[in-house]
């Protein structure tokens, strides 16, 4: 599903080198969380996986597609097959919680049948069904990464990204949050989590990829149980 | 891109203009209020130069004849003026009628020349010609000095030599005042729409994230940019209609003769309508959506 190989980033305007030979490879249906301190490369990692940097060195595969020779008009197409989560959460302001999931359908030329039937039941799945016409100001944290959680979800992809999606709302919340891309990984989703909540990591029993300035020094496959 | 969907982007940008109604308002203000000005200097300016070239025509030439020239000789000066560019109106007037004239011009000047009537009138022959372009005036003046049988010209040269100046001036600091106007509205115009797509740069940000082509993302704006600026042009216009002729009205109720004789000669604003409201309409949308393409096109590289 995700392979990295030897993938080197250094920042040319910084001089800042951000992955240092880094190898990883995740399968179709992992869960997998991708911890470590902050400035380790944690980002630099999501942003090659969304293609919104090209690494210096190395190849990086996902799901079967070579993103170093992904040229810049085919992006958007590529964009379409990830569900991307943030911790800002990242709704438009301006739209009501279904207009802003409705909208990631409608860059992707959906009909306007399959939108009024798809999004309601995303809207369901998330809980968020009864707030449909709410503006995301008028929403808590967690409701409002609960919308963007449907958001990366309305398209089917088969790889949901989330960059510290509990960063920015409570722990109560984001246990549950956690909990709802754990129940979307059992429908066969592959989620890469990026997180530096230790006591949420240990709760689940998940894949674990420590890194540190640039490269992995752990890789726990079998259990949650996370030590620093 | 699917019909469905190109449907959808010219409706979101028009309901963005709505969503984002400050910095429309913005948007809208600023363009009609660069608008406003270039057209009243534009209206100003040609009108001032129509008012001083009907002034200018105003202004006789006298081509004074030698004496004892025959009929025949007079006639042949009379085509000779025909032939000169940068007159018209030729109009001859005997020296019987010119007596005439200046009779009846007071009781005592009648006096004095009556009895002057036939061999014994002192006066000449001549023929009045009125100037087209005063600014040419010695030039044409020498060419009638040619003419055989002229005996002198008469021209005013003070008068032509201050409408000229002011014809010129006007219409030099007229355009520079309008390049001036179109700089400054350009840069105005342009901050402004920065700062429109500045306050958006998320929004822009998402799509890309979602897998919006930049096509897609520009289409809104690009409706945008036009309604915006289409939505000016038309304000503008109508704005500038009502006040020209609020001014015209105004000036048409003046008492002083010199104003009406001006009044006269304005432009009726129906007749730059048309060409006014193309260049309107044209910078406006031209400005709008090339100022929101430029500007979104910066936060695509994402």
């Amino acid at each position: 599903m995700i392979e990295f190989v030897n993938v080197s980033k250094v920042y040319k305007a910084t001089g800042t080198r951000a992955l240092s030979n880094f190898n990883v490879s995740i399968d179709r249906g992992e869960f997998v969380f991708v911890v470590g301190p902050s400035g380790a490369g944690k980002s630099t990692f999501i942003k090659l996986l969304m293609r919104e940097e090209k690494p210096t060195s190395g190849e990086i595969y996902v799901n079967g597609q070579n993103l170093v020779r992904l040229k810049r008009r085919k992006v958007p197409y590529y964009r379409r097959t990830l569900g991307v989560v943030f911790q800002d959460f990242r709704l438009i302001p301006t739209m009501n919680v279904y207009d802003n999931v409705a909208f990631a359908l409608r860059v992707t030329n959906v009909s306007a049948k399959d939108i009024r039937s798809r999004v309601p039941y995303i809207l369901g799945l998330v809980g968020l069904s009864g707030k449909a016409k709410s503006l995301p100001e008028h929403l808590s944290g967690g409701e409002q990464q609960r919308v963007a959680l449907a958001r990366a979800l309305v398209n089917n992809p088969p790889l949901i990204i989330a960059d510290e999606p509990t960063g920015n709302i409570d722990p109560d919340l984001s246990f549950e949050i956690v909990d709802l891309l754990s129940e979307i990984n059992k429908c066969g989703t592959t989620i890469v989590m990026v997180t530096h909540e230790h006591n949420l990591v240990s709760e689940f029993d998940h894949r674990v990829i420590t890194i540190d300035e640039g490269t992995i020094i752990s890789d726990d496959r079998n259990r949650g149980y996370y030590d620093e | 891109m699917k019909g469905s969907s190109f449907g959808y982007l010219i409706k979101e940008g028009a309901k963005s203009i709505y969503a984002n109604r400050l910095m429309s308002f913005a948007s809208i203000g600023t363009l009609v209020a660069c608008m406003l000005l270039i057209g009243a200097s534009m209206l100003f300016s040609m009108n001032v130069n129509k008012i001083v070239g009907f002034a200018e025509t105003q202004n006789e030439v006298v081509v004074q004849l030698e004496d004892g020239l025959d009929e025949e000789q007079i006639a042949d000066v009379g085509l000779e003026l025909g032939l000169v560019d940068n007159i018209y109106n030729q109009r001859f007037v005997s020296k019987d009628e010119l007596l005439e004239e200046q009779k009846a011009k007071s009781p005592e000047l009648e006096d004095l020349l009556t009895g002057l009537e036939g061999d014994q009138n002192p006066l000449f022959n001549y023929y009045s010609v009125r100037v087209k372009d005063l600014s040419v005036l010695t030039g044409t003046v020498m060419r009638l000095e040619s003419i055989s049988g002229v005996s002198a010209v008469r021209a005013p040269d003070a008068v032509a030599e201050a409408f000229s100046s002011i014809k010129r001036a006007v219409s030099v600091s007229g355009m520079f005042i309008v390049a001036i106007l179109i700089v400054v509205s350009l840069v105005i115009i342009a901050n402004t729409i920065k700062v429109t797509v500045f306050n958006r740069r998320k929004e822009i940000n998402i799509m890309k994230y979602v897998g919006a082509t930049d096509a897609f993302i520009r289409l809104p704006f690009f409706v945008e940019g036009f309604l915006l600026g289409l939505l000016s042009a038309l304000l503008a216009f109508g704005l500038l209609w009502i006040g020209y002729n609020y001014v015209l009205d105004a000036v048409s109720l003046n008492p002083s003769a010199f104003i009406q004789s001006a009044y006269q000669n304005t432009i009726p604003f129906e007749e730059v309508a048309l060409e006014l409201l193309a260049w309107f309409a044209g910078g406006g949308i031209g400005i709008g959506v090339f100022g929101s393409m430029f500007f979104v096109n910066r936060y695509l590289k994402v």
